[in-house]
């Protein structure tokens, strides 16, 4: 696995727990709940109210959208940072966001609690080492043409820096399947768990495309250990600007949280806490 | 340059404007205190010569003159109105004009360039209030105004105690991603100083936050930003970066109310200034006369003078209705050379 010595997990196994707002990461089951983009003040502050009512505990959205094509919506930058923050104050959700440009990482550190490292960015160094330096809890995702060895050297980059506050996010990868958007990696969940030391989150919502897969990968990902999912969730999803297609309504979102937090609870067993089977490769 | 650009300016144009005849109106309420009467159509006549006689290409003398008599009957119907002004430091948008916000909606607010303009101002009757910061929790005593009290025989009839949030703004159409310099007082900037270096700005200090919005808002230097209220904002067209950019949660300012006398009030509070004789336990002396009697003192401020030579402010809960604290006050005179009770007053407490 190469020269992981500040991911890789410790002797005594150890794992790193996050403390964001009221919300202890790395400690039962986080659910991040939000739209793609941040798109508009109404659209911003009803989803943030539908999430906080739905169970959901952080509250996500893109200000800066990195798009496939430069005509699409990029998001409203500065604007949709102060939405953010906004949400934040009525709801008490702390806020998730994607930061794309190493001169935002400052202005994005002053709205958001915690900095998003997108697919596309995974192994954009100079991002990684600008978030490093910030000590703000940082949701690195796994780009998707990326290995597992070259996403925790990405994270390595960052705890490098001296911010040890790193959670991992499996969001799919490209194989040849067309059928859905992306092919979500769970077996991630527990690899990264016997690898390192630090809390993974799984994102159905980009890892499937589909809204009619999301609800057994989530329940899938908690099963499999996942400390937290990621849910694109839109007060009105088919007028979304962006991921229309597989964005939840707050009511399909309340009701996969209610789920969600009951296959979690029974997760929570002392039978499904230690694995059976033990052993296979170490780094 | 495009229509949106061409626009931009109007905006900036208007507000301007608007800005200058608020300007125009406090003039007309400042002369009132000169004038027997508010008519005096042989001024009126002067202005409306000097209006028709000026340059500019496209203001036609029927234009400005039909403009000159709606001002002249807005400002009359103000004079007419009998409103209370009040003298603050700095330029409009300060925060010592919020506070008076807080006081009473009502008072007029009138920009002053020194503290000292804002104690005269009171004196001579020009305005009937004057507010000054006293103190604040993150840049200690305000030290200007402490000295201008030892001296004053104005009376305190009133103190705002209010959080103060600092915004940071900028001409609008900045990139925030250029801002490089921040323009502000001196004590703002210190109360942002985490602030600024986390996002690696260099700190400029200015004679006054709400000066160095209009600054902003007039020249529009490249790379500027400043800190100032968010009624600076609004007063001067900028757009606001960020809101609560100060390092501390609880940054507060205490304000006086000053008055050339004292004012029938309910009252809780009492401030005083006195200076003791140059000997051993004179000011304990002084201190045991409050703790004897049961006396909660809220402040307690030492300023020099000349070296060796302190006049003393002391704030404690207490009314002119109390037996115990007038009993007190007499024993203090007593002790101390230069007693002066500065006001029994009521002090109204901003949360948020
Ligand atoms: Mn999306």
């Amino acid at each position: 696995m190469g020269n992981l010595k500040l991911v890789q997990l410790a002797e005594n196994g150890k794992r790193t727990k996050i403390k964001v707002g009221s919300v202890m990461i790395g400690e039962g089951l986080v659910i991040v709940g939000g739209p793609c983009g941040v798109e508009s003040e109404k659209q911003t502050l009803k989803t943030a109210e539908a999430v906080k009512t739905g169970g959901g505990m952080m509250f996500r959205g893109g200000a800066f959208k990195p798009r496939t094509s430069p005509y699409d919506f990029q998001g409203l930058g500065l604007e949709g940072l102060k939405l953010l923050a906004r949400a934040r104050e009525n709801t008490g959700l702390p806020i998730v966001t994607e930061v794309i440009d190493p001169r935002d990482v400052s202005w994005v550190c002053e709205f958001a609690d915690i900095l998003q490292i997108g697919a596309r960015n995974m192994q954009n160094f100079s991002l990684l080492r600008e978030v490093g330096k910030t000590g703000k809890p940082v949701l690195l995702k796994r780009g998707m043409y990326s290995t597992l060895k070259e996403w925790l050297n990405c994270a390595e980059y960052i705890l490098a820096e001296g911010n040890p506050n790193v959670i991992l996010c499996e969001r799919g990868i490209r194989t040849f399947e067309t059928y859905t958007r992306n092919t979500l990696d769970l077996s991630m969940v527990p690899a990264v768990k016997e690898l390192t030391h630090l809390p993974i989150f799984i994102d159905p919502s980009h890892g499937t495309g589909k809204l009619s897969l999301i609800e057994k990968m989530s329940l899938a990902a908690v099963a499999a250990g996942a400390d937290g999912l990621l849910l694109e969730v839109h007060c009105n999803p088919s007028e979304a600007k962006s991921d229309a297609d597989q964005q939840l309504t707050p009511d399909q979102f309340a009701a996969l949280v209610k789920k969600i937090t009951k296959l979690s609870r029974f997760m929570d067993e002392k039978l499904f806490k230690t694995s059976i089977i033990t052993g296979g490769d170490q780094i | 340059m495009k229509l949106n650009e061409v626009r931009q300016n109007i905006d900036l144009i208007d507000s301007k404007i608007l800005k200058l005849l608020n300007d125009r109106m406090e003039q007309g309420l400042l002369a009132k205190r000169f004038k027997e009467q508010i008519e005096d159509s042989a001024r009126e006549q002067e202005v409306l010569e000097q209006v028709n006689n000026n340059p500019n290409a496209l203001i036609e003398s029927e234009f400005s003159e039909s403009i000159y008599k709606l001002i002249f009957a807005f400002s009359k119907k103000l004079q007419a109105r009998e409103l209370c002004l009040t003298g603050f430091q700095g330029e409009h948008g300060a925060y010592s004009e919020e506070a008076v916000r807080h006081y009473n909606r009502e008072y007029v607010t009138i920009p002053c360039t020194t503290f000292n303009e804002v104690f005269e101002g009171v004196n001579s009757g020009l305005y009937d209030f004057g507010i000054v910061p006293v103190e604040n929790t993150l840049g200690g005593n305000v030290g200007p105004v402490n000295e201008l009290l030892i001296n004053t025989d104005l009376r305190i009839i009133g103190a705002i105690d209010m959080p103060v949030h600092h915004s940071l703004l900028t001409a609008p159409g900045t990139d925030y991603r250029e801002i490089r310099e921040v323009y502000s007082h001196s004590q703002a900037l210190s109360q942002c100083r985490c602030f600024l270096s986390r996002n690696n700005l260099t700190p400029i200090p200015y004679y006054d936050t709400a000066g160095a919005a209009k600054m902003l808002a007039e020249t529009k230097p490249r790379g500027a930003a400043c800190i100032a209220s968010k009624l600076a904002a609004e007063l001067y067209n900028l757009e606001v970066i960020k809101e609560r950019v100060e390092d501390l949660g609880s940054n507060r300012t205490r304000f006086l109310l000053l008055a050339k006398s004292n004012q029938e009030c309910e009252s809780s509070k009492c401030s005083i200034v006195f200076t003791t004789e140059h000997k051993a336990g004179a000011l304990f002396g002084v201190l045991r006369l409050f703790a004897e009697a049961g006396i909660n003192l809220t402040r307690i401020e030492s300023i020099p003078n000349e070296p060796g030579d302190y006049s003393y402010f002391i704030d404690f809960d207490g009314s002119n209705k109390e037996q115990v604290v007038l009993d007190t006050l007499d024993k203090v005179e007593k002790q101390t050379t230069g007693l002066k009770i500065l006001g029994f007053y009521d002090e109204k407490k901003v949360e948020g």
